[in-house]
C-alpha cells in the first residue's frame, strides 16, 4: 500500500545492483564530502560530478524518469532553504552554488538508496561496530514501518467513515486519537515480539 | 527542518556531528542502564510510531496542514534518552532512505531534531510539571509548553549552524527559522498534547514515570548532555548572535587574562555584525519569541484545562460550566 | 496411537495451573499428554486458555519460573537452566506472524534462530534454505516481509522455526484469516511434517482432517479429549461449549 513511499529501493540485476553494499555506501559517502569541499564556484568539478552520476544511474538501469520523479520530490525543500541565502550580498552565486551541490548530493543518495536493500546498509553498519542497539532499533523500526502505516491508515479511514461534520477541531482529535491507539498497539506488539524473540532464543 | 547537503561548511559539519555522536553515545548507555530487556524492541516500534505519526493530517486551513515532529511525544511516552534513540533512528531513516536531510548534514540534523528538540522538551516537561504539581492536568500543561520550546530550540539551532557555516546571515536565518517555528511550534504543542492526553485516557500506565534515581549516573547523563547542549549554543549560536564573546573578552582582556586577539571558534564570516546582529530583526524576532512561549503556555494550559477528565480535575471552590 | 515402550512423550503437562496478575484463574490443572510425532488439536471458546497453554511450554510462561515445573518436553523440565534447550526444541508459533517475523528480510528472520543457536557460515546457509525449502518458499531469501501474503508470512514463521530444528511445534490459530488456498497449503505442510504438534485453533474441520487426537478446554480446564470424529461429532456438547460440530462431520462423506 506504501509501497513507493517506503521502497525507494528499484530491483534489478545490474552491475550497480551487484557491488557490495559497503562500497556503494561508502563511495556515495565519498562523494558527497567530495562535493560539499568543492569551493563555491568550482563548476567544473560539479559537471564532472554530475556526469559520473548519470554513468552510474546508467549501470544501475534505473529508468530515467522514476529517478526523475523521486529528485523532483524532493527538490523542494532544497529550494526552500536555499533561498534564505538570496538575502545576503552575493547571494545569488551562494544560492546557485547551493543548489549546484544539493542537487548532486540528493542524485547521490537517490542512487543509492535506489540500488542498495536497507537491510544491506544495516548490515554494514553492523560491520562497522554501530551499538547493537541502535542497528536493531533501526532494523524493528523498517520493518514495521509499513505494518504501522497500514493499521494508521485503517483506523483513520474507520474515523472518516464515522466522521459527518468537517469540522476541524474533529479531526485534530480524531487524528491525535489514531495516534495514540497506534501507540498503545505499538507499545502491546513490542512485548509480543520481545516474546518471540525470546521464544527463538535470543538473550540480551 | 531538515538540512541538506552543501549548505553547511565542513567544521560546521563535523563539530555537530562530533556533539550529536556523543549525545548518542550518552543515550545508548542510560537505556541500556535502565530500560528493561522485554521494552527493548519498543525502541524500535516507537522509531516506527513517529515516522507513522509524522505522516498524519492536522489540517490548518486551505489544503495545508500540520504535522508532528514527535521529539517530546517520544520524551513523554518514552524518556529523554529513550527519545534521543527514537528521534535518532527516524532521522538516519530519513536521510539514508529518503534523501531527507543530507549525509554530511547528518550530524547537524541529529543535534537539532534529536538532541536538542527531546532533552530541551524534556527539561522544560520536568520542570513545568514539577512546579504545576502533579497530576494529569499539569502533565498535559508541561507537555504542551515543553513542545513548543523544543521545537523553537530547535530552530535556533538550525539557524545557527547555518549562519556558522556562511550560507545564510544570521539576522535572515534567525528571524526566519526562529519565527517560523514559533508558529509551528504552536501546532506540535497542540498536537503533542492531544495525543498524550489520549494515551492517558486509554492507557495511563503508559507514560514514562522517571526511573528511581540511581545516583550519581542519573546527574551524570544530565550533566553530559547539559554540556553538549552548552557547547552547541557556544559553537553554532554565540559566535554569530550576540555580544558575549566581545563582552566576555572585553571583560578577559581588563583583567589581564585573555590575549589580544582571539576569533571565533568557528569561522563566522559575519561574526564582526554580531552587534547588528542584536539588531532589529534579531531583536524582534526575540520579542516575538517571547510572546510565543506566553501563547505556547497559555494554549497548553487551556488543552490541559479541557482534556482533564472532570472527575480528575481537584474540587473547584467554584462551579465548574456544564460542558 | 502411542508408539513403542519406553518412548518419551514429546511434551508431558502434568496438572498445570496458571493465574493472571489480576487473579483470574487461566488454567485449572491441565495435564495432557503428546506422543512424539503426534498431531493434537486444542479447541475450545475463546479465552479457554489455549493459548496460555502453549506458552508454557517453552518457558514464556510462568514470568517466575516455578521450582516444580509441571511441563515437560522430549523428558527435559521447561525450568529455568533448560530453557535454551527447550526453545531450541520447541517452536511456537504466534497467532499474528507479524509479531513473529521481526527481521528485516526473510533470510534473516529464519536464520535468527540457528544464530542464536551458534550456528554460522555455510550451515547456516544449508539449514536456511533447507527450512525455506520445506515449507515451500525456496527463493524468498531476499524478500521483505511487508511483501508477502499473509499465508506466506505464516510459512516463514515455520520456516524460522524447522531451521532450529525444533521437535515440537506449538501452533496458536495457524490458519486464522487464511484465505482458502493458504489454508491448504499450510494443511498440507503441517501433515507433511513429521513432527509432533499441538495446534489450538478454532478451525474445527482442520482438527478434524489432520489432528489423531482433539482436546477440548473450556474455562481453563479439559473438559473432554479423544478422536476428533468422536469428541466433535458430539453436537449438543459442542453447542454447549461455545463450539459447533464441523461442518465435516455433520454431512458424513466416506473419508
Amino acid at each position: 500500500m506504501h509501497d513507493r513511499l517506503l521502497s525507494p529501493y528499484h530491483p534489478g540485476g545490474s552491475r550497480m545492483h551487484r557491488m557490495p553494499a559497503g562500497l556503494k555506501a561508502g563511495g556515495a559517502a565519498a562523494l558527497v564530502v567530495a562535493v560539499v569541499l568543492l569551493p563555491r564556484d568550482a563548476w567544473a568539478g560539479y559537471a564532472a560530478c554530475a556526469a559520473f552520476l548519470a554513468l552510474v544511474a546508467a549501470l544501475a538501469r534505473i529508468p530515467g524518469r522514476v529517478l526523475a520523479r523521486r529528485i523532483l520530490l524532493l527538490e523542494p525543500f532544497v529550494l526552500g532553504v536555499a533561498a534564505l541565502s538570496l538575502a545576503q550580498q552575493g547571494g545569488g552565486r551562494v544560492f546557485l552554488a547551493m543548489l549546484a551541490k544539493s542537487t548532486l548530493c540528493l542524485c547521490t543518495m537517490v542512487l543509492l538508496s535506489g540500488t542498495t536493500r536497507f537491510s544491506d546498509l544495516l548490515r554494514v553498519l553492523w560491520r562497522l561496530r554501530v551499538p547493537a542497539l541502535l542497528v536493531t532499533s533501526l532494523a524493528l523500526m523498517y520493518r514495521y514501518l509499513s505494518v504501522l502505516m497500514d493499521e494508521a491508515a485503517r483506523m483513520t479511514r474507520a474515523r472518516r467513515s464515522r466522521t459527518f461534520s468537517a469540522g476541524r477541531g474533529l479531526a485534530w482529535r480524531g487524528s491525535a486519537t489514531v495516534a495514540a491507539q497506534l501507540f498503545v498497539r505499538s507499545s502491546e506488539r513490542a512485548e509480543r515480539v520481545y516474546a518471540a524473540m525470546c521464544a527463538r532464543g535470543w538473550r540480551t | 527542518m531538515h538540512i541538506p547537503d552543501g549548505f553547511l561548511d565542513a567544521h560546521t559539519a563535523v563539530a555537530a556531528g562530533l556533539l550529536s555522536a556523543a549525545g548518542l553515545g550518552v543515550a545508548l548507555r542510560r537505556v541500556r542502564r535502565v530500560l528493561p530487556a522485554r521494552r527493548i524492541p519498543l525502541i524500535g516500534l516507537a522509531a516506527a510510531f513517529v515516522f507513522a505519526a509524522q505522516m498524519l493530517n492536522f489540517p490548518v486551513a486551505g489544503g495545508t496542514s500540520g504535522h508532528l515532529i514527535g521529539a517530546v511525544l517520544a520524551a513523554v511516552l518514552l524518556g529523554a534518552s529513550a527519545s534521543v534513540l527514537v528521534m535518532s533512528s527516524v532521522i538516519i531513516l530519513q536521510c539514508f532512505l529518503f534523501a531527507d536531510g543530507g549525509l554530511t548534514a547528518l550530524g547537524a540534523n541529529l543535534f537539532n531534531m534529536a538532541l536538542v528538540a527531546p532533552v530541551v522538551g524534556y527539561g522544560v516537561y520536568r520542570f513545568v510539571r514539577r512546579l504545576a504539581g502533579g497530576g494529569l492536568r499539569s502533565t498535559l500543561l508541561a507537555t504542551g509548553f515543553a513542545a513548543w520550546c523544543s521545537t523553537v530550540a530547535a530552530a535556533v539551532a538550525c539557524a545557527g549552524e547555518l549562519a556558522a557555516s556562511g550560507t545564510v546571515v544570521w539576522r535572515v536565518a534567525f528571524p526566519a527559522m526562529a519565527g517560523v517555528h514559533i508558529i509551528i511550534g504552536l501546532g506540535e504543542a497542540l498536537i503533542t498534547v492531544l495525543v498524550v492526553a489520549a494515551v492517558a485516557r486509554a492507557r495511563p500506565e503508559l507514560l514514562h514515570e522517571p526511573a528511581p534515581s540511581d545516583g550519581w549516573r542519573r546527574y551524570a547523563s544530565v550533566a553530559a548532555y547539559g554540556l553538549l547542549l552548552a557547547l552547541g549554543l557556544v559553537v553554532f549560536v554565540a559566535p554569530v548572535a550576540s555580544p558575549w564573546p566581545d563582552g566576555l573578552l572585553r571583560v578577559a582582556e581588563r583583567l589581564g587574562f585573555a590575549p589580544r586577539a582571539v576569533g571565533p571558534l568557528v569561522r563566522a564570516p559575519f561574526a564582526h555584525y554580531a552587534v547588528p546582529g542584536l539588531g532589529a530583526g534579531a531583536r524582534s524576532t526575540a520579542l516575538a519569541g517571547a510572546v510565543g512561549a506566553v501563547v505556547a503556555f497559555a494554549l497548553a494550559w487551556v488543552a490541559a484545562r479541557l482534556l482533564t477528565p472532570r472527575g480528575a480535575r481537584r474540587a473547584a471552590e467554584k462551579a465548574v460550566p456544564g460542558a | 496411537m502411542r508408539a513403542g515402550v519406553a518412548d518419551v512423550n514429546a511434551v508431558e503437562v502434568r496438572a498445570l495451573s496458571y493465574r493472571y496478575a489480576d487473579g483470574t484463574k487461566a488454567l485449572r490443572a491441565v495435564s495432557l499428554v503428546v506422543a512424539e510425532g503426534e498431531r493434537v488439536g486444542l479447541v475450545g471458546p475463546n479465552g479457554a486458555g489455549k493459548s496460555t497453554l502453549l506458552l508454557h511450554l517453552n518457558g514464556l510462561l510462568p514470568e517466575r519460573p516455578s521450582a516444580s515445573p509441571s511441563v515437560c518436553v522430549l523428558g527435559v523440565p521447561v525450568a529455568e537452566p533448560n530453557l535454551r534447550e527447550i526453545r531450541a526444541r520447541v517452536g511456537l508459533l504466534f497467532q499474528d506472524p507479524d509479531d513473529q517475523l521481526f527481521c528485516p528480510t526473510v533470510w534473516e528472520d529464519v536464520a535468527f534462530g540457528p544464530q542464536q543457536l551458534g550456528v554460522r557460515g555455510a550451515a547456516l546457509e544449508e539449514r536456511v534454505a533447507r527450512s525455506l525449502g520445506q515449507v515451500g518458499l525456496a527463493g524468498f531469501g531476499e524478500r521483505l516481509p511487508q511483501h508477502l501474503s499473509r499465508g506466506e508470512k505464516r510459512r516463514v514463521c515455520l520456516a524460522g522455526l524447522l531451521a532450529c530444528e525444533a521437535r515440537v511445534l506449538a501452533l496458536d490459530e495457524p490458519t486464522s484469516d487464511l484465505d482458502p488456498r493458504g489454508r491448504r497449503e499450510l494443511k498440507a505442510l503441517l501433515q507433511a511434517l513429521p513432527v509432533a504438534q499441538i495446534i489450538a485453533t478454532h478451525d474445527l474441520e482442520l482438527v478434524v482432517e489432520t489432528c489423531a487426537r482433539v482436546v477440548v478446554l473450556d474455562r481453563g480446564a479439559v473438559v473432554v479429549e479423544g478422536p476428533p470424529t468422536e469428541v466433535l461429532a458430539d453436537e449438543a456438547r459442542m453447542l454447549d461449549l461455545g463450539l459447533e460440530k464441523p461442518h465435516i462431520l455433520r454431512h458424513r462423506h466416506p473419508h
